[in-house]
């Protein structure tokens, strides 16, 4: 303990140096920006700013790369709350309560609750990674194919908490993404499936432009679609302060969904992804009023918000502890002291205790800056919504098609946003859920990578899922979720979903 | 963003200038495309390769990630651009894996390896095979010994079908007589982790990527594809030591498209020659570990062309087990 201690002070000296404070801020600017930008999430944020970095010192680079990625988490949020648009697959379920409590005119206590979750569930990643980064890494590294798989099918099993229309319309919708998510080249024999001889749909559709134009370009088009042009709001400085209840609601979900994403976070691979989708899933499942999500629940933001940062934050730890980069954000990271010469490995906590607790301590700062940036900005933000809808819907539209264009170069992508967004503006029109179209393209290739890399493993005997224990306990307790799931269903108890009308806002 | 801004910039600059001077090549600034997103490979030996050429052909190169379907996006890019030289690609030895795969599904190809010349090879590195360290072999016969024991149980990881680290390992099945279960992830990181997390027995690992587990002990080195022993693992022997004439290197070159001129790319080779023996470019190089391998165009050619076709032989082959 003591020794931690002293290691944090050796961190705080480093991160407290005016050089690498300039930079952790500039990180964090850039970041919120970025991420504000529709289509534009802390992968493509960081990608477009690694080559940037390598005239820097390593512990400047690492520290900057780490701003750009909080940055945008929080910067994704905002966009998803005012304008319905996702920066990235993590916060497509902040779109669904926080923009509902946007059109309620609480646009300001979303915004302040979702700073506050992912700074508390930031700070909380950060003492789990710096407490407990060697152990945890060595207990994620346990995580192979079947675990992996047992995981993500937990992850659908979610679903029946998702959304509060029509059972049928929701699978249907899930359906819909894990279609979706078949496009590209087959993993195992490198068929190429459904690209209609289209290069770029090799790689399968990216959810982020899918999430861009099923959530954002739709509502475009629908409030483009309405007879009476919507007001234009007008918040007072009262309205952007969260109420005592509001506060209440929130410290629950936000405390779950740290501990739940830094769970996630910790295990190799894109599983983080899903957190902000099952804290969702928890949250409604856990509340008394599970109709009220989807209309402007403040429960739905703070949990899903938290979820994904404390997800970001957890890995780091396989990362930082092992030196391996199991996804693609801390890749670019590893790329990003690579080029400095440093290989980072089992042994980089030893060799480079100054970038290891510079790094830690410097996400600390980060985490406070981030808050005390964007509190005040709440007030900024939401004033975004004073500006006629004729003015800034085109503002938007443009700044989508160049988001998603920038982040691969790649006109297939917007044309792919364009299309989901008619695709949205239908399926809305008939009283559809966008979310679980989301959450099954999200999980489709993941299950399906990791379901396969299961049975070429075992030569194709399903019983690699049951000698395993870590994969064995999850398929028991998913087992009991979806068993508790299907109990109304068999017993035809009326349940909150006879209670739940859905969204009207097609009409 | 900021690298758009420049780009954009330049070229207004240039538009300028670009009228009183478009005889001599270059005269505008030139677009390297990398094939792989940043961070990759073939973006770090990209970057430090555009800097230099930026030396010496006296305008920018700016480089432009492609990123998407195991690199074919951004080699048909290429092989599909004006062939005037402002379009250059930094390919990876999976650039002649591409088309041949194509083949064998009876696909379009992207493109074929003949709309891409080669300027100069830059890097290239052999693949080494690693073990976890738990098994008890330390040699390539008692790898084999193993595999043969546990008839077809033995697995290793990949970065993907047909991926740098697929086609080594089908070499030394085929070249062995093994038979391997072939776990296919989505990257050279995860294959890796795969590994220490020992889910599956062995991968073939670049020697960079692998370093740092191997110093740890976390890893164990059994054997490598190079002609030669790697200077960073003099202890570790090579396959045509133990008697099997395999070879994989991973390499990484400059292309043009097909039909550029022969003045252009005579500037653009000398560029690249100027540049390797630049010593800012070769400090570069040894930050990423990665060793300069630099051959010129009529090298590169035969040295490409043996290439392809030796993993040409191996896409059919495995074309053949998967069927």
């Amino acid at each position: 303990m003591v020794e931690t201690f002293n290691d944090l002070m050796l961190g705080f000296s480093v991160a407290f140096q005016p050089q690498i404070l300039m930079y952790a801020f500039g990180g964090c600017i850039i970041g919120t920006l970025v991420g504000m930008m529709p289509g534009l999430g802390p992968l493509a944020g960081i990608s477009l700013l690694l080559p940037a970095t390598f005239g820097l010192n390593p512990i400047v680079a690492i520290v900057l790369l780490a701003g750009v990625y909080y940055g945008a988490m929080y910067g994704g949020s905002t966009t998803s709350i005012l304008m319905r648009i996702p920066g990235e697959a993590a916060s497509v379920m902040t779109c669904v309560d926080g923009y509902a409590m946007t059109q309620n005119g609480r646009a300001g206590p979303a915004l302040a609750i979702a700073a506050i979750g992912s700074f508390f569930a930031g700070t909380v990643g950060v003492i789990g990674l710096m407490l407990l980064a060697p152990t945890l890494a060595t207990f994620a590294l346990r995580f192979g194919p079947p675990e992996y798989t047992a995981l993500l099918l937990m992850g659908l099993f979610v679903l029946a908490y998702m959304s509060g229309g029509s059972m049928l319309k929701t699978l249907a919708m899930a359906i819909f993404g894990l279609l979706l998510g078949m496009i590209g080249i087959d993993i195992m024999s490198g068929y190429t499936r459904f690209s209609f001889g289209i290069v770029e749909l090799g790689d399968g559709v990216g959810i982020v432009s899918v999430a861009v134009g099923l959530f954002g370009i739709s509502e475009i088009l629908l409030t483009a679609g309405n007879q009476d042009t919507p007001q234009v709001q007008k918040p007072t400085l009262r309205e952007l302060i969260p109420s005592k209840e509001e506060f209440r609601l929130s410290a629950g979900p936000i405390m779950r969904g740290s501990l739940l994403g830094f769970m996630i976070g910790i295990i190799p691979g894109s599983a983080h992804i899903i957190s902000s989708f099952v804290s969702y899933g928890i949250e409604r499942r856990m509340s008394k009023h599970p109709e009220r999500f989807g209309n402007g629940a403040i429960e739905g933001v703070a949990g899903p918000e938290s979820a994904n940062n404390a997800a970001a934050t957890g890995a780091f730890v396989p990362m930082l502890a092992l030196g391996i980069p199991t996804s693609p954000v801390t890749a670019v990271m590893i790329a990003a002291i690579m080029i400095h010469g440093i290989s980072p490995g089992p042994m980089l906590i030893q060799e480079q205790p100054e970038l290891f607790w510079g790094f830690v301590a410097s996400m600390y700062v980060g985490n406070l800056v981030l808050l005390i940036l964007n509190l005040p900005m709440v007030g900024l933000f939401v004033n975004l919504l004073r500006i006629p809808y004729a003015y800034m819907y085109p503002c938007i539209l443009a700044f989508c098609i160049l988001g998603v264009y920038s982040v691969s170069n790649s006109i297939i992508d917007v044309w792919i946003m364009l299309v989901m967004g008619g695709v949205g503006y239908v399926l809305r029109k008939f009283h559809y859920d966008l979310a679980p179209v989301a959450l099954g393209l999200v999980l489709g290739p993941m299950l399906e990578l990791s379901l396969r890399q299961s049975l070429a493993l075992s030569g194709g005997e399903y019983g690699i899922f049951l000698e395993r224990p870590i994969a064995m306990t999850m398929f028991g307790l998913g087992g009991l979720l979806l068993l508790l799931a299907l109990k109304p269903l068999i017993f035809k108890s009326k349940d909150w979903r006879s209670k739940v009308g859905l969204e009207d806002e097609a009409d | 963003m900021k690298l758009k801004h420049i780009t954009f910039a330049v070229f207004g600059a240039l538009a300028a200038a670009g009228v009183h001077a478009q005889d001599a090549f270059p005269s505008r600034g030139v677009t390297m495309i990398v094939p792989f997103p940043p961070g990759g490979v073939a973006d770090t030996t990209g970057r430090p390769t555009a800097a230099i050429m930026e030396k010496y052909l006296k305008q920018t190169v700016t480089i432009t990630n492609r990123p998407g379907a195991g690199g074919a996006v951004g080699n048909a890019a290429v092989a599909n651009a004006k062939p005037d030289g402002y379009t250059m690609l930094m390919g990876l030895s999976s650039v002649s894996v591409i088309p041949e795969a194509d083949k064998l599904f009876n696909r379009k190809p992207a493109y074929t390896l003949e709309q891409l010349d080669p300027i100069a090879l830059i890097s290239a590195d052999p693949m080494i095979l690693v073990v976890h360290p738990s098994l008890p072999v330390k040699t390539v016969k008692e790898v084999i010994a193993l595999a043969k024991k546990n008839d077809g149980e033995l697995s290793f990881s990949s970065s993907g079908v047909y991926g740098a680290l697929h086609m080594p390992m089908e070499m030394f099945m085929h070249a062995a007589k093994i038979k391997l279960r072939h776990v296919p992830t989505t990257g050279g990181g995860p294959a890796i982790t795969q590994l220490l997390g020992g889910h599956v027995t062995m991968t073939a690992g670049g020697p960079a990527a692998i370093s740092p587990h191997v110093k740890a002990g976390k890893l164990r080195t059994i054997v490598s594809w190079g002609d030669d022993r790697h200077p960073n693992y003099p202890d570790v022997p090579t396959f045509k030591e133990s008697g099997y004439d395999i070879t994989y290197y991973i390499w990484a070159g400059l292309f043009v498209p097909h039909g550029t001129p022969e003045s252009v790319t005579k500037v653009l080779r000398d560029a690249v020659r100027k540049g390797v023996a630049d010593p800012e470019f070769k400090s570069q190089m040894t930050k990423i570990n990665s060793p300069i391998k630099y051959m010129d165009a009529p090298d590169f050619q035969k040295y490409w062309d043996a290439d392809a076709k030796r993993l040409a032989a191996v896409v059919k082959i495995v074309g053949k087990v998967g069927k």
